[in-house]
């Protein structure tokens, strides 16, 4: 986990300054606080669905529109349309209020009617947000909004809403799609890994427990498990008792544990920068991530890489990803150089000016080849097994050949002189007779033939 | 012999008139005469000449590997090597040749040279230290040791490295690091090579004019990296289907100089891309995009309009085009000198109208399977677009010999037109005799094409080059015997299923001594009397397609293995041969690298066992049915492989076709 978080160190340091700064903003606005304890899942802003007027927060949000970059004319078109859909509901409640003493026996009228009014109230909502969510560029440069309390919202997660909060958490769910492409919205605000100190629940494990191989114990025989499902199924064994539904089903998730404080994890090994003593203390944010941290750092490398033999790791997992890749092809440059991807030597080439991409050593280049297609890079050892096969034509030929080559018109090349016998029972050999090229055939001793014979029938 | 060297051998055979001239004078002379056959007389008659020649010869293709070495030390002034055709050439070869030559080639080609890997390369690279251009198209087993050895050559200007399936990014970072000068590379269907290759490609090779990345799997990111390639001027990214709009608009915003783009099969790229490319790139001349586009947007119309200066070839083939269409590319583009119209539907003699009115340079014009127009669209061709010399009008079966005729008489030009499947007669082939210029005439699928037709053509088209006759049944012996009266100069011929000719239409044509590929597939009547004389005459045949001629036997074999010493591509598939004619043609052809024996019934499986051990390595592809592969020795297939030769099993069943 170590080389997983230390890239995000520097923003986690930027980031904890801004929450220091906010944090006398914050504390000095109760409201705000519990604003953005309520909407975990907006990076910024989320409150402008509310129209300055209707704000429950009108001291911040008054302080904080200071363009007024939307159209006025239209914002005043929509107000209007709000206002005259509220008044439609309006008179369809009050219809309702009139006639329902008088017609008890229609209920079913009645639900109808319920059912158009939520419609409309819900249209009305959502034509408030998107009201409202036209300011909100005109909000997004303004001071507190552009840094979210992220440490809080990540709290905010195991927060029940109050009932009072209801509307605006729908509120917020409707409008998660409209911001989710707002700057802020990146995983490094919703990290959770800049929590303010005393804001979450610190836990440190000893060594023996977090080299423990397993976390779960049979009450019954003790036997461990790393798996609360494998004991589980394992209680099966034990009696009937444990073979019910209810037994076997996964635990469900205390309602107390969610509105519980978030746990952070302490590394045991003093003068480790996530050991809570340290001064500069990171917490690591699950127990599995402890566990590897603590492996990795703090243990020893027990896994050997079986193809290389040189590379050690103490997590099983580590060794798995590296035996993936370990003894696959290097690429290799010519100064020396190895990279394990093609584009990453092919950058290094492209920079330095006559470096040229190596290519693999030469055996086991004519090895593959080899075995590929029967390569033509070895001609002579093939030769070799041909036997008496491959009659040396080409010192032969030199002394027939003169400058008439060059133009191939010499009709005098008919030498066969390098050509085995033809005394073999394919073809009638009548039909050599009278033909033009008599003489022609230098026939060569019959063993020849015989071992061609012999080969042939291979 | 051409009437030049003729001349020359004359004034040779007098003693006197060549050997007073300077080495200088000769070396002249001899760089204005044209055919290679004349070069050999010219050496033949002369030893002045034959000097001249050892110290100006520039140029060499070598066809086998075994004068090679003498060759590279009798012609030092030697800048361009092909060794493309050279049979059987291997490391070992190519090494021996150039070993301890200081060597002042500048270019040399290795397509299809599959035999060659590094150790040759590396030999010749350090042979030639003034190497500038290497084309080592379709070694297809050549990958990035290959790559590699190449990019030790840094004065490297020029590269094809087409085919090589081996190179994958690291064998192009070689070569990007090696040969900084590059300026031409081609790395088409070197499928390995990925977005992170280019990019390095791109910031080392600054001088890269011309690329292509056809067929690789690049996206984007490649387009991004190569936009900031400042004098990029080609570009070509055929059916690379990972690149979409975005990555041409990222090339449009790059800084390169682009002239040529082809976008084809880009199944991803549509018009707006296209628009937003030639916003980027005002100069662009040449634009691909057949088979890309589905429909046409306004925006690209409109921006094709601001290339009116420039653009001159437009390729659309495959697209659904209307009248509006093409008049606007009429309107737009006025100095078109190309453009493509293959397979779009919706061509009809209202949009050619509209099109031709304003691009009076047309010269090329492919309108392949546009079967709507008319004689109507020939005639305003003919009226509008004097200039034009390429006419591809193939599978238009409306128009005829009326229209024909008025192209004939409005362009004296045409060079080249394709009436295949147009359903013409002989009395189209009338007009088109007037065109002096012809180079390539193509009738395929013409049944009604007979011997009269023929001997119009052969009346004036004396410069004819590729005749295309396949299937046209009605031709007999005595058309061919026409046209070689007065057509001498054909190369290519096709005279598949004429299944009316025999052995005397042949021993015409034995008089086409330019003859290089022949294809008489399915010719049932001929006989090896016929392919002997053939052989005889035709001495340049370099490829012979003999398919399903059942009565061919061992004596043609016989003939082709005594004359036909060029030969580099044979098909004897269901011939009737013995394994004994299979061996001697093969043991005595020794320019022949590509050979298809499919249905060879009468050859034992020793035949071919013999047959192809004497190849000797020389075979490159081979083409067999996929009952041999079990019964022939493993170690024979080792051995042809490890010489590079590429081996396609097939399988399929006898059948006999009349």
């Amino acid at each position: 986990m170590s080389s997983c978080s230390s890239p995000w160190k520097s923003t986690m340091d930027g980031n904890q300054n801004d929450i220091c700064g906010q944090s006398a903003n914050l504390t000095s606005n109760p409201l705000y606080y519990q604003f953005g304890l309520d909407n975990p899942l907006f990076g910024m802003g989320i409150q402008q669905p509310f129209p300055p007027s209707t704000s429950p927060f009108g001291a911040s949000s008054s302080t904080n529109i200071p363009h007024m970059d939307w159209k006025p004319a239209m914002m005043l078109d929509n107000l209007t349309f709000i206002e005259e859909k509220i008044r439609q509901v309006k008179d369809v409640i009050r219809s309702m209020v009139d006639n329902g003493g008088q017609l008890p026996g229609r209920t079913g009228d009645i639900v109808q009617q319920q059912q158009a009014v939520n419609a409309d109230l819900t249209c009305l909502i959502v034509q408030l947000i998107s009201t409202a969510g036209s300011l909100l560029p005109s909000l997004k440069n303004s001071s507190f909004l552009s840094h979210p309390p992220a440490g809080h919202m990540d709290m905010a997660n195991h927060v029940g809403s109050s009932s009072s909060m209801v509307p605006y958490t729908t509120i917020s769910e409707e409008n998660n799609e409209d911001t989710k492409d707002g700057d802020e919205g990146g995983d490094a605000g919703m990290d959770g890994e800049n929590l303010l100190p005393g804001s979450y629940e610190l836990l440190q494990l000893e060594k023996d427990e977090i080299l423990a191989p397993h976390t779960h114990f049979c009450s019954i025989c003790g036997k461990g498990f790393k798996r609360d499902a494998n004991l589980r199924m394992h209680m099966r064994g034990h009696g009937d008792e444990y073979k019910s539904p209810a037994a076997l089903a996964k635990p469900p998730r205390d309602a107390s544990t969610e509105h519980a404080m978030v746990k952070r994890y302490s590394c045991p090994f003093v003068g480790c920068k996530r050991n809570k003593l340290h001064k500069n203390f990171q917490p690591l944010k699950t127990i599995l991530c402890m566990k590897n941290h603590y492996k990795r750092s703090h243990c020893e490398k027990s896994y050997t890489c079986s193809q290389c033999h040189t590379k050690k790791f103490s997590v099983l997992a580590d060794l798995k990803t590296h035996e993936k890749h370990c003894g696959h092809v290097k690429w290799l440059c010519s100064c020396g150089t190895s990279f394990s991807r093609k584009d990453k030597l092919f950058a290094h080439v492209a920079l330095f000016q006559g470096h040229t991409p190596a290519l693999p050593s030469e055996e086991s280049k004519v090895s593959d080849q080899v075995g590929r297609v029967g390569s033509h890079q070895e001609p002579a050892k093939l030769t070799s097994s041909m036997g008496s096969f491959m009659w040396d034509n080409s010192s032969g030929d030199d002394t027939v050949l003169d400058i008439k080559g060059l133009d191939s018109c010499g009709d005098d090349f008919l030498s066969t002189a390098n050509f085995g016998s033809f005394n073999f029972s394919f073809g009638p050999l009548d039909e050599i007779k009278g033909n033009p090229s008599e003489g022609s055939f230098a026939m060569l001793p019959s063993e020849h033939f015989q071992s061609v014979r012999e080969k042939g029938e291979n | 012999m051409s009437r030049e060297g003729q001349r020359l051998g004359c004034g040779g055979a007098g003693g006197i008139g060549i050997g007073v001239l300077s080495l200088d004078m000769l070396g002249q002379v001899l760089d204005r005469l044209r055919e290679p056959r004349d070069h050999k007389a010219c050496r033949l008659v002369s030893h002045a000449l034959e000097r001249a020649e050892a110290a100006h010869r520039r140029a060499l293709r070598a066809l086998r590997r075994e004068p090679l070495p003498r060759l590279l030390r009798a012609f030092p002034a030697l800048e361009q090597l092909d060794l493309s055709a050279c049979a059987s050439l291997d490391d070992a070869s190519l090494a021996a040749a150039v070993a301890g030559a200081d060597l002042g080639i500048r270019r040399v080609c290795l397509a299809r040279a599959s035999g060659v890997g590094w150790r040759g390369l590396e030999a010749l690279v350090a042979a030639c230290p003034r190497l500038e251009a290497v084309d080592l198209s379709h070694c297809v087993g050549a990958g990035d040791r290959e790559a590699a050895a190449l990019a030790a050559a840094a004065g490297l200007r020029e590269l094809r490295l087409d085919k090589c399936l081996g190179v994958t990014d690291m064998g192009l970072a070689k070569v990007a690091v090696g040969c900084p000068r590059l300026e031409k590379l081609s790395v088409k269907w070197c499928r390995e090579i990925s977005d992170i290759g280019v990019d390095l490609l791109a910031k080392k090779c600054r001088e890269l004019r011309s690329l292509d990345i056809s067929y690789l799997q690049v996206g984007n990111g490649s387009l991004k990296s190569i936009s900031y390639l400042g004098k990029l001027e080609e570009l070509a990214m055929v059916a690379c289907s990972c690149i979409d709009d975005e990555g041409l608009e990222l090339l449009s915003k790059g800084s390169n100089s682009l002239q040529t783009v082809d976008v084809s099969r880009c199944d991803h790229v549509t018009s707006q891309g296209l628009a937003s490319l030639i916003h980027g790139h005002n100069f662009l001349q040449k634009l691909h995009a057949a088979d890309c586009l589905h429909e046409i947007g306004q925006c690209f119309l409109s921006k094709l309009a601001t290339l009116k200066e420039t653009l001159t070839v437009l390729k659309l083939d495959g697209l659904e085009v209307s009248v509006s269409l093409l008049e606007a590319i009429g309107e737009g583009c006025d100095n078109l000198v190309e453009i493509g119209l293959s397979k779009c539907s919706g061509v009809t003699d209202e949009g050619i109208s509209s099109l031709v009115a304003r691009c009076s340079h047309l010269r090329t014009i492919d309108l392949t399977c546009c079967n709507l127009i008319t004689n109507n669209a020939l005639d305003l061709i003919a009226d509008n677009c004097k200039m034009v010399e390429c006419l591809r009008l193939e599978s238009c079966s409306l128009i005829n010999e009326k229209g024909l005729d008025w192209i004939a008489t409005c362009c004296p030009n045409l060079k080249e037109i394709d009436l295949t499947d147009c359903g013409v007669n002989d009395a189209a082939l009338q007009p088109l005799a007037k065109c002096s210029e012809l180079l390539i005439l193509k009738l395929g699928l013409c049944s009604s094409i007979s011997d009269k037709g023929l001997a119009f053509i052969s009346s004036n088209c004396g410069k004819l080059v590729e005749l295309d006759l396949y299937r046209c049944n009605s031709v007999t012996d005595d058309g061919l015997a026409a046209l070689v009266n007065g057509c001498k100069k054909i190369k290519l011929l096709n005279l598949c299923y004429c299944n009316k000719i025999t052995d005397g239409g042949l021993i015409h044509l034995g008089s086409l001594e330019e003859l290089t590929n022949l294809e008489l597939r399915c010719l049932a009547r001929i006989t090896g009397i016929g392919i002997s004389s053939i052989a005889i005459g035709c001495k340049s045949l370099i490829e012979l397609d003999l398919k399903h001629c059942y009565s061919v036997d061992d004596a043609g074999l016989w003939a082709l293995a005594r004359y036909a010493l060029n030969l580099r591509q044979l098909t004897i598939s269901y011939c009737q041969v013995t394994g004994l004619g299979l061996c001697h043609l093969l043991s005595s052809l020794r320019s022949l690298q590509d050979i298809k024996m499919v249905h060879l019934s009468w050859v034992s499986i020793e035949g071919f066992e013999m047959a192809l051990r004497v190849t000797c390595g020389r075979l490159k592809k081979l083409k067999m049915l996929s009952g041999l592969k079990t019964v022939l020795s493993p170690e024979l297939l080792q051995m042809l492989q490890s010489c590079g030769c590429r081996i396609r099993w097939v399988n399929k069943p006898l059948v006999y076709k009349d």
